[in-house]
């Protein structure tokens, strides 16, 4: 009755789109990243160029830079992020009044587009007319001005992305933090536990797989991050991430150069594979030792 | 009793603080889309003096925002459509059907959700101006080049938000349709899409959401003609002189369908994000 | 988590059958559970990774050859034992 042949074929416009649109794409920087490829010079064409473009790439400071800035950004943002998102939902599951509407303004931020969150945090920073800089100097006698600065220009994307993604953290660990049992809870207090101790040794061990699968996706998503941080600095000094450098190396007005672009793309892929298999080979509990 | 309300106190004010923190980026967008380019320069405060609503109808009766609006509406609601369509098969495929590698397909799936775009950009511009060209046509700078390649990230989440569902629905209710006559379609229109209805719904609002955010695959794969809404803001920011009020008013425009989506969808909005992983 | 401790304990006092379970698990060197396909994926991981490190440090002194030479006995080694 259920014959697999059926299976397919509901899977097959699925499988083909993918094909197409994810797949596809990488064989071909897979291809073209060992070529020589240049639309505007003389000949239109691909010459086989060897390991050329990655002898280009792994001394190209600018690429280094770029995965060093990616780094500190991912590790910055993802920590804080964890920290006050837990706090967040620790205190979210007491109940207190206007608890539901603090939730959804809360909740808010998640769903406004990227660009738009970096449109909203350029208004504030920008100088001549931001309350920001206009605060600090005012106040604080501070200068501000993230396109001199790359470290205030770093900070303050840390700072749009904890703003930006904070609430994603706060809503996981309250889903965590509701699933674990009372009675550990409890039977650990009776036992004398002081709250550090039963965070340490019962709330955090069952928040662990939720947990890892926020850092996770956070990871993912920090390390590929372009629109926001382009809309707030224009890709200035501090801020040139590996998505943006890409996206400005590989973009058809800025270079044509399509051989050394496509190498590029590839070893960050390469980056992002292996980081992210890291990552799942942590989550997934596959540890030796371990019991499943 | 006094300590506890002590301490619902403190809890309150905190999340007044964080709602103030959440808020006043937000509000401070909305004060610069009411002023003039004049006002803007003057000391920033945080009020608004008066309505001054000349930003939002300058780029509301702009025929370019005209158009970037509609692109993006007609993008974001046919991906939502084809995704949630695509999706309610494969998925009802992965779950009733024993297929080999069904659980490495799952697998290469969430890696297309996890690959940067921009390592994409350059093989896909190339694909999309130069593979696949019908005569003088290509699927650059068209509506349907953008909903076809918005499936890339949206097919994958969606289909590891309906697996749940669609693998809750009993076997056994397929069965008794059948034998009561009915076909592949028959049992998909009767018993799975109603019992899936709710699930379906998040599914197709969220990657509406995705779709309507995006912005790197807009920017280059289209030039005039699908330009949607996200590029539009971005190409305010110009070299000489940014109109910041109307960058403003555009953005709280595009504002709106977030504000409506987080009331409605809210308690989806983890389950969706996590592709079903971690649940409320 | 309590679980993997109550483990540790009965490894402890019991190595018998610590001796058992590390016999049902792959002999291997890697230190998590792999099936073929991860050990040719962190085969082609490694060659990937010792080619982009040579061409930046070693190759004025040896040719790139000797790095795909390196990557491919390493490969074969993890394919193999991991």
């Amino acid at each position: 009755m259920r014959n697999p042949r059926t299976g397919w074929l509901l899977l097959s416009p699925t499988l083909i789109i993918l094909i197409i649109f994810g797949f596809m794409p990488f064989l071909y920087v897979l291809v073209v990243g060992f070529f020589d490829w240049n639309v505007f010079a003389a000949e239109d064409g691909m010459r086989f160029n060897g390991l050329g473009n990655y002898r280009r790439l792994v001394f190209d400071d600018l690429f280094l830079h770029s995965v060093g800035l990616t780094i500190r950004f991912a590790v910055f943002a993802i920590v804080s992020e964890v920290v006050l998102g837990f706090l967040l939902a620790q205190m979210l599951t007491r109940k207190f009044p206007g608890k539901s509407l603090f939730r959804i303004i809360h909740t808010f931020p998640l769903m406004i587009a990227p660009i738009a969150v970096g449109a909203i945090w350029r208004l504030l920073v920008i100088p001549g007319f931001g309350p920001v800089p206009f605060v600090l100097d005012r106040w604080f006698d501070f200068t501000y001005q993230i396109g001199t600065y790359p470290d205030q220009a770093l900070a303050t994307s840390v700072i749009m992305d904890v703003w930006h993604w904070t609430p994603f953290v706060t809503l996981t660990m309250l889903a965590g933090l509701s699933a674990i049992p009372r009675e550990p809870v409890e039977q650990a207090k009776v036992d004398g536990a002081n709250r550090l101790q039963v965070f340490w040794y019962v709330t955090l061990p069952f928040l662990r797989p939720v947990l890892l699968t926020t850092v996770f996706i956070r990871i993912m998503d920090a390390i590929r991050t372009v629109d926001e941080v382009w809309m707030l600095a224009g890709g200035g000094p501090g801020t040139r991430f590996t998505g943006i450098y890409i996206w400005r190396v590989t973009s058809p007005g800025a270079s044509a150069d399509w051989g050394y672009g496509s190498s590029i793309s590839l070893i960050t892929l390469y980056l992002t594979i292996v980081l992210c298999w890291l990552l799942f080979i942590a989550i997934s509990g596959r540890r030796k030792g371990e019991v499943e | 009793m006094r300590q506890r309300a002590m301490r619902t106190g403190t809890t309150v004010g905190f999340w007044v603080f964080m709602t103030l923190l959440t808020l006043i980026p937000i509000w401070w967008m909305f004060v610069v889309s009411m002023r003039s380019r004049v006002e803007l320069f003057s000391r920033p405060n945080l009020a608004i003096s008066r309505l001054y609503m000349e930003n939002y109808s300058n780029v509301l009766t702009d025929s370019t925002f005209q158009r970037y609006m509609t692109n993006s509406v007609v993008v974001s609601s046919c991906n939502a459509a084809l995704v949630m369509a695509l999706a309610l098969l494969a998925t009802y495929a992965l779950s009733r059907y024993k297929l080999v590698g069904r659980d490495n397909i799952f697998f290469w799936l969430i890696t297309n959700r996890m690959a940067p775009p921009a390592a994409f950009l350059l093989p896909l511009f190339i694909m999309f101006t130069r593979s696949f060209r019908i005569g003088d046509w290509t699927l650059f700078d068209t509506q349907l080049g953008l909903i076809l390649l918005y499936c890339v990230f949206n097919l994958p989440f969606a289909i590891w938000l309906l697996k749940g569902v669609v693998d809750g629905i009993p076997i056994e209710l397929d069965d008794a349709a059948m034998i009561d006559g009915a076909g592949l379609g028959g049992v998909l229109r009767h018993v799975v899409i109603p019992l899936a209805a709710p699930g379906l719904a998040v599914t197709g609002i969220l990657s509406w959401v995705f779709a309507w955010n995006e912005y790197l695959f807009a920017a280059n794969l289209t030039s005039v003609e699908a330009r949607t809404i996200t590029t539009g803001l971005a190409e305010f920011v110009t070299v000489t002189g940014t109109n910041w009020g109307e960058l403003a008013a555009m953005s709280m425009i595009t504002l709106i369908p977030s504000a409506i989506i987080v009331i409605v969808a809210q308690r989806y909005i983890v389950m969706g994000l996590t592709f079903g992983a971690v649940k409320e | 988590m309590s679980d993997r401790q109550d483990d540790v304990g009965a490894t402890r006092e019991s190595p018998e059958r610590a001796k058992l379970k590390s016999a049902s698990e792959r002999p291997g060197f890697l230190p998590f559970h792999t099936n073929a396909f991860d050990r040719v994926f962190i085969g082609v991981v490694i060659l990937i990774g010792i080619h982009l490190l040579w061409l930046r440090f070693m190759e004025p002194a040896l040719p790139i050859e000797v790095a795909t030479v390196i990557s491919l006995v390493v490969g074969y080694v993890v394919v193999r034992r991991g």
